[in-house]
């Protein structure tokens, strides 16, 4: 057993706010129906603003005629490709695409044009009257047919249609495979999977002509790259334009990057020198897209006669999509993730990110590692059968000792993995039942990890990762100021905890203000789940800050030395509470001597945090990663195919709870994407067009057939997490397919490559079976 | 955004005779129900129609009682009465647990049975966006040129998704409509038309008034193939009654979400004793299976969907059989 | 064209001039300020939008305005009473039933329909109730918490 010894294993202090289940602190907002999303804005005075789609996957435009339409009463303003010739893209070095297409369209959906009218009605029909001539090219929607040779060409500098290739090798893997004893092989395919977030896009532009200013609401996880995109593409200095980001219903990555009804939104209204209202419907917000690529893998995994992995070799493809977007980051994330869960001797990696005509990929929940890691996962559970090894003494011989360094210079400094499996190990029954069950019916298991936020950020620009500010006031109260973005994960309520825990004080006395950008300060934005760690831990510096000053002045008034000094709703020497100051006494001593207070926190993710200096090593590196353990249990219909998910036991290292409800709900949310993705979700494209794009055909589970989730926390207690936090909102995503598969095998005798299980391919790989009597099968 | 919805005037007549009226002055007019298709259909611009005659307060249409002939169920009776009646739950249990399955519990609050029974066919092609149907040159069943399921066929191969109607067929229901040359009765075997763009027989401007169940013959059941536990059409339902009597048993079966329209397998074989039924439940699920002909109308495979309402068939069939003995 | 509509929301007389082809949804939402019932999908398919309807809960996204002549439409504006939450608000609130809150007014508006036919539902009848209503952040567990624990509220504050 390497669950930690309970002699040395840090022990999570009893805090006075941290640790304690909270509810969020915009809660009572969302509800009472009083939170305002973009869509809900006062849009009175707006225009409609709708988007001109591409009819064909691929294409050259040879002319769009939008006189028609400019004529109509009530149009306002049109604007094409001809009205933005800046492309954008979240990675600076890989920029391209346009908010519209300019001369070539490159998947069935892609924006051509847009148009804000006086209302919905002259929009449509304005939308009808713009003539629009496209010579059809030839097209290909998957990998296969992409590299094929001859294959059409997406874009002119990317020869055989590859964006990005990459091959890594750490350790030496021949040697490996030479020292195992047993290796074996597979291949997996992974449908392509998109965010669904209940919220569909929109955004609200109001461009003021008479001062040259803009300010854009939308639903973006990360307004900071909003705002710089809409800079470069409106070729606007960033000083004239704001903005804001109201209540957001749901991310999981689909908002990181800018979207291109953002841009449009506000080109729109600078034409029309007005204010434009952009919702775009729910078909719309799923060709916008972003998702996690459809993904071929093949694994080939060494292990010694003890079991312990001597070498791993995997290749990864994904198809990207038409544009760059993410993806260079996402093939480098399949690759870096395959480290820092266990202890491997050697890794070979070689990925290649595809460009197809269809909608562009993108980040999604467990950014990069998901369909790697149900590979992995699968064909680990393989080899320990054919070894007779239980899947969960496999796991244990593999794991890594903290503090360690893995092969590709990534840094682990907590790891609580081995606790996360005896929880669910014993929660699930596991030595009592698995094997035991009745036909059709199984157990089975998985590891999975994530990052703390990306040590190293997209946009390197030397500043600090995060910036918090704090203002303290005659009133008393402490403003915190942040431009951390809460999508639902409840990072508002984790600024409040660290601060009010830091100063003791009661959480009420305490407001956040966040995602104004002529208020709030910059913050790198809500992905790869850097919030918690980093705004985190701005925020505990900027309170001490605060307290510091605080001290000081009660210091005077209490005549005593500021260490000797317990802050809190009152200030009181140690062992002498009878001379207790309240709280607003002390702020008011601290404000005569400087008036207002502010006061600023930030965080710095380390060089040595920031992975290793090969080319590509900055993807992966972070300050710390969250481990997760799950046993799922599901029974499979021999005659329908049907998997029913009975139960699920998860534990997730998140490295300290610093508020247990939402590591909860966010452990129970991520399991949960993880079934959907392995049951029923994933796009569809007939000859391009998404036969998916509508919550009655992407397949988002319904309560009905989701499980009972039983969530065990683990606190390693990273050394430099906020109070020894660490990410809890991805980590867990990924363990899901893989012991659901493992469990489906356990069930059936089957193993299967493919995801999601659905029911039709689960029947047809049934009757196969059954067409080889030899093979165990459901009765 | 979502389209907007195409203008209409809207009628509330308060009896049967002013709503057959409504209709009938309005060729083009469509009657509304509780909406939950018509509505959705109109707002991605599949249904237009100058005027809407509602028959939510329709007093005639609202019947649910036993008369002398059997049950009679009123076409606007909604769903939610149906799943919960302890009488259709004792007599017809298909039809409650058909009705219980429909979508989620909010839409059969106001869905109807007459709704259900007439709802558009569906299919991939075309229960799509106003943007998506015109890059695809539209499709055979509405406003296009050729099915794109078949395309080398002459007809509409869009799939009949209701799950009431097979759970009604097996019990022999009979149907009263209608209409503007008056009213006439029907079993619902012969309502439906295989095909995709026109799967009922009602005239024009007729509808459906309410739906007779005789004495029920047997016990049945009802199972649907769908990939999500709440909201889904069916890719394929089965209705079964099963009719025990001393040593023989006598199925009647029937299908939905497999062809344009559901299937009626009336005349299936007898089952004798218990040393055939192995055999029989085997025989059964072929017979089911060639029965139906699913077309590519769902993302998910046909082949799945004809296979799988077989096995669901057969299983059905063999739980009656089995309470059905001493 | 417009006629006028009477009925009651929230407790309150409204009288205004409503076209016929209106949506339930865009009426609230647009005319008379209420966007707390959301729309998350292009009809039908989310729950997102659920109300009341004289006591039952309907889609207001595939709802005409005009069917609610003379109704008493109930939406989440109106649960909280004098500045109060409702017990499935609080519960919702408290159990962390709502993470992002876009589906939360639908979800809490079937729940009290559920509530009042059914004061103590146990997990499968509210996910026969709610199966309609999808959520993308919660994986429904907090969900079903939530409405047990408004139940227990209500039958605490009953007793």
């Amino acid at each position: 057993m390497n669950a930690p010894d309970a002699k040395t294993a840090p022990k999570a202090a009893r805090r006075h706010a941290a640790g304690h289940p909270t509810p969020l602190l915009d809660g009572v907002e969302k509800v009472t129906g009083k939170a305002i999303y973009t869509a809900d804005m006062n849009d009175a005075d707006a225009l409609v603003g709708r988007i001109l789609r591409s009819p064909v996957s691929h294409g050259r435009i040879l002319r769009i005629d939008t006189a028609a339409a400019e004529a109509l009463p009530g149009v306002i303003a049109i604007v094409t490709g001809a009205d933005c010739d800046k492309t954008y893209g979240v990675i600076p070095i890989a920029m391209n695409e346009y908010p519209m297409a300019r001369d070539t369209v490159r998947y069935r959906g892609e924006p051509v044009a847009a148009v804000a009218a006086i209302d919905a009605d002259t929009a449509a029909r304005a939308l009808e009257l713009i003539a629009l001539e496209i010579e059809e090219l030839p097209a290909v929607h998957t990998t296969r047919d992409a590299r094929q040779p001859g294959a059409p060409q997406l874009h002119d500098n990317k020869p055989g249609n590859i964006e990005r290739e990459v091959h890594h090798e750490f350790g030496d893997v021949s040697a490996g495979f030479q020292a195992a004893s047993l290796v074996r092989e597979a291949s997996f395919h992974c449908a392509e999977v998109n965010h669904a977030q209940m919220e569909p896009h929109a955004a609200l532009a109001e461009y003021d002509a008479e001062r040259d200013r803009l300010t854009l609401h939308s639903v973006t996880q990360v307004p900071f790259y909003v705002h710089l995109t809409l800079a470069r593409c409106l070729d606007m200095d960033t000083s004239r334009i704001r903005v804001v980001k109201p209540f957001v219903g749901g991310g999981f990555g689909a908002r990181t990057e800018t979207l291109n009804f953002e841009i449009i939104a506000a080109l729109l209204a600078r034409k029309a020198r007005g204010k434009v209202m952009m919702r775009l419907s729910r078909e719309e917000s799923i060709i916008t897209h972003r998702g996690r690529p459809a993904t071929d893998i093949d694994l080939k995994i060494g292990l010694d006669d003890t079991g312990r992995i001597t070498a791993v070799e995997c290749s990864v493809t994904q198809a990207g999509g038409a544009y760059a977007g993410y993806g260079l980051v996402t093939i480098l994330y399949a690759g870096a993730l395959l480290h820092g869960i266990y202890d491997i001797g050697a890794v070979r990696y070689d990925g290649w990110r595809v460009y197809t005509n269809t909608p562009p990929c993108g980040a999604m929940r467990g950014h990069g590692t998901v369909d790697v890691r149900h590979a992995f996962e699968c064909l680990l559970d393989r080899m320990a059968r054919e070894m007779g090894l239980d899947p969960f003494e496999l796991r244990q011989r593999n794991l890594l000792q903290a503090p360690t360094r893995t092969l590709n210079e990534l840094m682990v400094n907590s790891y609580g993995l081995g606790e996360c499996l005896a929880r669910v190990k014993k929660a699930s029954g596991w030595d009592a039942r698995k094997g035991k069950l009745p036909p059709g019916r199984g157990l089975g298991l998985a590891c999975s990890h994530y990052v703390s936020g990306a040590a190293k950020p997209v946009h390197w620009t030397g500043e600090p990762h995060a910036v918090v500010s704090m203002k303290l006031d005659f009133d008393g109260a402490v403003t915190v100021l942040t431009g951390a973005s809460d999508i639902g994960q409840g990072s508002t309520t984790i600024v409040a905890l660290a601060a009010a825990e830091v100063l003791n004080i009661d959480l009420a006395r305490i407001r956040v203000v966040t995602n104004d950008s002529v208020i709030t300060p910059k913050d790198n934005g809500s992905y790869s789940s850097r919030v918690t760690f980093m705004v985190g831990n701005a925020a505990i510096q900027a309170a001490e800050e605060l307290k510091r000053k605080l001290l000081s002045a009660a210091a005077e008034k209490l005549d005593a030395d500021p260490e000797d000094i317990e802050p809190g709703e009152y200030f009181h020497v140690r062992g002498a509470r009878q001379s207790a100051l309240p709280f607003r006494e002390v702020a008011l001593a601290a404000l005569a001597r400087e008036g207002t207070i502010t006061v600023k926190g930030s965080f710095t993710c380390p060089p040595e945090s920031q992975g290793g200096k090969h080319r590509g090593g900055a993807v992966g590196s972070t300050m710390g990663f969250s481990y997760a353990a799950q046993v799922v249990e599901v029974s499979v219909d021999p005659d329908t195919g049907q998997i029913t998910v009975e139960k699920v036991w998860a534990a997730l290292d998140c490295g300290y709870a610093i508020n247990p409800l939402a590591v909860e709900g966010q452990i129970e949310g991520s399991v949960w994407m993880g079934m959907g993705q392995a049951l029923s979700e994933e796009t569809r494209y007939q000859d391009g067009l998404p036969a998916h794009a509508g919550l009655l055909d992407y397949k988002v589970p319904t309560m009905v057939e989701s499980p009972d989730i039983e969530v065990h926390i683990v606190e390693s207690i990273d050394p430099l997490g906020p109070f020894g936090a660490k990410e809890a909102g991805e980590g867990a995503l990924s363990g899901f397919p893989p012991a659901l598969a493992n469990a489906v095998q356990d069930a059936t005798g089957l193993d299967m490559d493919v995801l999601p299980l659905s029911p039709d391919r689960v029947l047809d790989a049934l009757r196969k079976a059954r067409r080889k009597p030899a093979r165990k099968e459901a009765s | 955004m979502t389209e907007a919805m195409p203008a209409f005037s809207l009628l509330h007549p308060e009896t049967l005779d002013d709503a057959l009226l409504a209709l009938s002055t309005t060729p083009e007019s469509r009657a509304l129900a509780g909406g939950t298709d018509l509505i959705v259909n109109m707002r991605r611009g599949l249904v237009e129609a100058p005027k809407l005659v509602s028959l939510a307060r329709v007093p005639e249409l609202k019947r649910f009682e036993t008369t002398e002939n059997g049950l009679v169920l009123g076409a606007g009776v909604m769903l939610a009465d149906i799943a919960d009646s302890t009488l259709v739950r004792e007599y017809y249990p298909a039809l409650a647990e058909a009705a219980e399955t429909v979508a989620g519990h909010t839409h059969r609050q106001v869905a109807t049975l007459g709704g259900n029974l007439c709802q558009d066919t569906r299919c991939l092609y075309y229960n799509q966006s106003h943007w998506w149907r015109k890059s695809n040159d539209f499709c055979l069943k509405y406003r296009g040129e050729i099915c794109h399921v078949a395309p080398r066929g002459k007809r509409c191969r869009a799939a009949y998704c209701g799950d009431l109607a097979p759970a009604l067929m097996v019990h022999d229901a009979e149907l009263t409509l209608a209409g503007p040359e008056g009213t006439r009765q029907l079993k619902l075997a012969e309502f439906f038309n295989e095909d995709g763009a026109q799967a009922n027989r009602l005239k024009p401007q007729e509808i459906i008034v309410s739906v007779l169940l005789r004495a029920p013959r047997g016990k049945s059941a009802y199972g649907k193939i769908r990939q999500r536990g709440a909201i889904d059409f069916p890719l394929a339902g089965v209705a079964v009654l099963a009719d025990c009597r001393k040593q023989q048993t006598t199925f009647t079966i029937a299908l939905t979400g497999t062809n344009s329209c559901p299937i009626l397998l009336n005349d299936l074989p007898p089952l004798g004793g218990p040393a055939e039924a192995d055999g029989y439940f085997d025989a059964l699920s072929k017979t089911v299976q060639k029965s139906v002909s699913p077309q590519r109308t769902t993302t998910i495979a046909a082949h799945y969907r004809r296979l799988s309402v077989a096995a669901l068939a057969a299983r059905l069939a063999r739980q009656l059989w089995e309470e059905g003995q001493p | 064209m417009k006629r006028i509509l009477d009925l009651k929301i929230n407790g309150a007389a409204c009288e205004d001039a409503v076209a016929d082809n209106m949506l339930l949804i865009d009426y609230l939402r647009d005319q008379k300020g209420l966007t707390g019932t959301k729309q998350g999908c292009d009809g039908g398919e989310c729950g997102a939008c659920t109300v009341l309807v004289d006591g039952k809960p309907r889609l207001a996204c595939v709802t005409l305005a005009h069917d609610c002549a003379g109704a008493e439409i109930e939406t989440i504006e109106g649960q909280s009473r004098n500045g109060r939450l409702s017990a499935l608000q609080r519960a919702f609130h408290e159990n962390l039933g709502a993470q992002c809150g876009f589906c939360t007014p639908g979800m809490i508006m079937a729940a009290e329909a559920l509530l009042r036919r059914n004061p103590d539902p146990d997990d499968d009848a509210i996910k026969r109730a709610l199966g309609g209503n999808l959520c993308r952040c919660t994986g429904y567990i907090k969900i079903i918490r939530s409405v047990r624990a408004a139940a227990a509220m209500l039958a605490r504050d009953a007793a």
